[in-house]
């Protein structure tokens, strides 16, 4: 009787712990896994966005996890195995990187919520465009939004004697040859992160082969082993590497690679519009200036990164709630340059914001096409074997003509 | 204590401690293995929930159309047969002087046994600054001393690379067999160094006859563990070059680990496992039956 009566109480004590941990659960929280953020700026704004959205919605609590993004992709890989996944994670725009976990149905459609909170009506066109790029539904929101360009020391061109910005591919080669002269080196890279130097490929393979071919390239549709212009990319490349670039390069890495640039090292740098609030931060704005790649066509090279919902999300509606408040006029405008320089909210206005900053605006609003990071138009084997031909060939250990050779072997050998 | 408890058998005993032991092993280390290699032979990108029998497909791509795979066997291999003998060699000489009474050789033994304590990432970190090519100490050295022509691009330049990352692995783990030397040396009996010298053997043939032979388990511990060490080395290169410049520093396990986590293809990866694996065995094995035929050698 006695042992009766401890256990019903036994399991009285376990119901009501399971109620009070169900209602734990109905708190609902939101597992948000991004990157970590080099500049503060960028943190500071999520932890006050999150604090924010939490005191207007206090049913739903927000945890936020950064990792490194090869922690970041090994961490959804685990994750895509369980439960205790992220409800949003972070990921780049594009079929690359992020179109593989579409792909693996890991990622939530979310068109009823781009219905329901009118996200086209406040997104600007560009940046949401690569939300329609899987067939038939659409995937994650706009985060961010960049582009890359060539970020240059005004001094330093003064000192080698050049007056203007270049406005096509020779003009540029034309002004690294008159650095040279100079005794300057033209740009500044770090090889030690393979995507650093890509950009440089990436470039020169957009003025080289022009957009649809870059494209067609990209898309693996044209063959690199006999397109004679992948090849005179890839001579550009060896040509940048063994006379223009700041040497050595391949054992540094862009963080490196930005200070040498600071310490007039280099005349120029392959950055994106972040590198505005890095300059920012290191008080170089004044001496600095930028121009777009000049590839003679009228594409900007950059990418988007997304937010995405999990379809394995116990709370999408939670999460679509979130993102909204995000994607709000009001977070956009307060947040304006914690991210990057420009918003992915049209409704953002731009005000007493800095040259740089304009210049990032004014090319933004020039520009209607973009052209991705090879990095995140290729599937992520291939884009391994892209870094290993470029490191190669700008390391001077295979020659620009065996270059798409190789890339074009490694593309016919794999599966699917 | 019941008399069931007091009567059990002695081997009944041995096998109820060994239990909760057995398990966990199986569990973790050898139910694993047998899944990498079933895993070898399917197709699964670590995301999907099903993976896909392939056979030995991933076997086939890895050796004949893998552009990495047969530079970090090599890598993997010359790593494994320096790792055995350069720090080893350097540690057996590191004991056999701090054996002597040198002043101060306790704190020497301390300074050469703390990298040991160090985390590999650490490690990584602490020589890729120096390795920098224009702000690290070994560059800078080679400036102030007039001898800028002898500047390198360290961990950059793909002949050198693997080998500065080797000058790393070096400073960090000498000083673990070091130790292993050290207690080996200090249990070579006194007394028969005492009865050789009185025969008249000089410090030559004492050590060769006496110190060397004594030496024999200790040595024999010390290989078998740098070369299991070194058969599975990743944190350190993974650290300092990510298997860079161009994949020319990239060893077998850090391969494996980046086909599977990195690009999502897990079947490779586990193919490269078990390769890696089957090498192991083929080196470790040989070595086991040979210890186990001969008992008093290997003791």
């Amino acid at each position: 009787m006695r042992f009766k009566k401890m256990a019903a109480t036994a399991a009285s004590a376990l119901t009501l712990a399971a109620i009070l941990a169900g209602g734990a659960v109905r708190a609902d929280e939101l597992k948000v896994w991004t990157l970590t953020f080099d500049n503060n700026s960028a943190n500071g704004a999520w932890t006050k966005i999150i604090k924010d959205f939490e005191a207007a919605n206090p049913g739903i609590k927000i945890s936020r996890e950064g990792r490194s993004v090869d922690e970041h992709k090994a961490a959804l890989r685990v994750a895509a195995q369980s439960s205790q996944g992220p409800d949003i994670y972070f990921m780049w725009a594009g079929l690359g990187l992020g179109g593989e976990f579409v792909k693996a149905g890991l990622s939530k459609p979310l068109d009823a919520y781009y219905e329901k909170y009118g996200w086209d009506k406040r997104l600007t066109p560009s940046a949401a465009s690569f939300s329609k790029l899987y067939e038939g539904k659409r995937h994650g929101v706009p985060y961010t939004f960049h582009g890359e360009g060539i970020y240059y020391n005004k001094a330093l061109f003064e000192k080698a004697g050049i007056t203007s910005v270049p406005q096509t591919y020779d003009e540029l080669k034309d002004d690294a040859a008159k650095f040279k002269k100079a005794g300057i080196a033209a740009f500044t890279f770090g090889g030690s992160v393979n995507w650093h130097v890509m950009r440089l490929m990436d470039v020169i393979l957009e003025a080289k082969c022009g957009a649809d071919k870059h494209d067609q390239l990209m898309d693996m549709k044209l063959d690199w082993s006999t397109e004679p212009c992948a090849t005179a990319s890839f001579e550009e490349l060896n040509d940048w590497s063994q006379n223009y670039i700041l040497k050595p390069f391949m054992g540094i890495d862009n963080s490196q690679a930005f200070k040498l640039f600071l310490a007039n090292r280099a005349a120029m740098m392959l950055e994106g519009d972040w590198l505005v609030d890095q300059l920012r931060g290191a008080k170089k704005l004044e001496g600095i200036d930028l121009f777009p790649f000049p590839t003679g066509t009228d594409r900007l090279y950059g990418f988007a990164e997304y937010l995405y919902v999990s379809a394995k999300s116990a709370h999408p509606d939670d999460a679509a709630k979130f993102l909204d408040y995000l994607l709000s006029d009001k977070v956009q405008q307060e947040s304006l340059g914690a991210f990057g320089s420009i918003s992915v909210n049209s409704n953002v206005k731009y005000e007493k914001v800095d040259a740089l900053d304009q210049k990032w605006i004014d090319i933004f609003g020039k520009y209607k096409k973009i052209y991705m990071n090879g990095d995140q138009a290729f599937p992520l084997d291939v884009t391994t074997e892209y870094f290993r031909v470029i490191n190669e060939v700008a390391s001077g250990n295979m020659k620009p003509a065996d270059a798409g050779k190789t890339l074009q072997t490694f593309i016919s050998n794999r599966k699917g | 204590m019941s008399k069931a408890s007091l009567s059990m058998r002695p081997a009944l005993q041995g096998y109820v401690l060994l239990a909760p032991a057995l398990l966990v092993y199986l569990l973790f280390a050898v139910y694993p293995m047998i899944d990498v290699i079933r895993m070898s032979f399917a197709s699964w990108n670590g995301l999907s929930a099903e993976s896909r029998f392939v056979g030995i497909d991933n076997y086939r791509a890895v050796l004949t159309q893998d552009p990495v795979f047969w530079g970090a066997l090599w890598n993997t291999l010359w790593w494994t047969a320096l790792a055995v003998v350069i720090p080893n060699l350097i540690s057996f000489g590191l004991a056999l002087a701090l054996n002597q009474n040198v002043p101060g050789r306790s704190s020497l033994r301390v300074v050469f046994y703390l990298p040991v304590i160090i985390a590999s990432i650490a490690v990584a970190t602490i020589w890729k600054w120096m390795y920098d090519p224009f702000f690290g100490l070994f560059n800078s050295l080679l400036t102030s001393w007039g001898l800028s022509d002898w500047i390198v691009d360290w961990l950059g330049d793909r002949k050198i690379a693997l080998w500065s990352v080797f000058a790393a692995h070096v400073w960090q783990s000498v000083g673990f067999s070091m130790v292993l030397f050290l207690a080996g040396l200090q249990s070579v009996s006194l007394t028969l160094i005492e009865a050789a010298r009185i025969d008249g053997a000089g410090r030559w043939a004492v050590f060769r006859h006496v110190t060397l032979p004594a030496l024999t388990p200790t040595i024999t511990i010390v290989f078998v563990l740098s070369l299991i060490n070194s058969l599975k080395a990743f944190d350190i290169v993974y650290g300092m070059t990510g298997g860079g410049p161009a994949q020319s520093t990239q060893m077998l396990a850090m391969w494996a680990y980046t086909q599977s986590m990195q690009l999502g293809d897990f079947g490779r990866g586990a193919a490269i496992s078990v390769i890696l694996l089957l090498i192991t065995l083929a080196v470790v094995v040989p070595y086991m039956r040979w210890m186990f035929r001969n008992p008093e050698d290997a003791r």
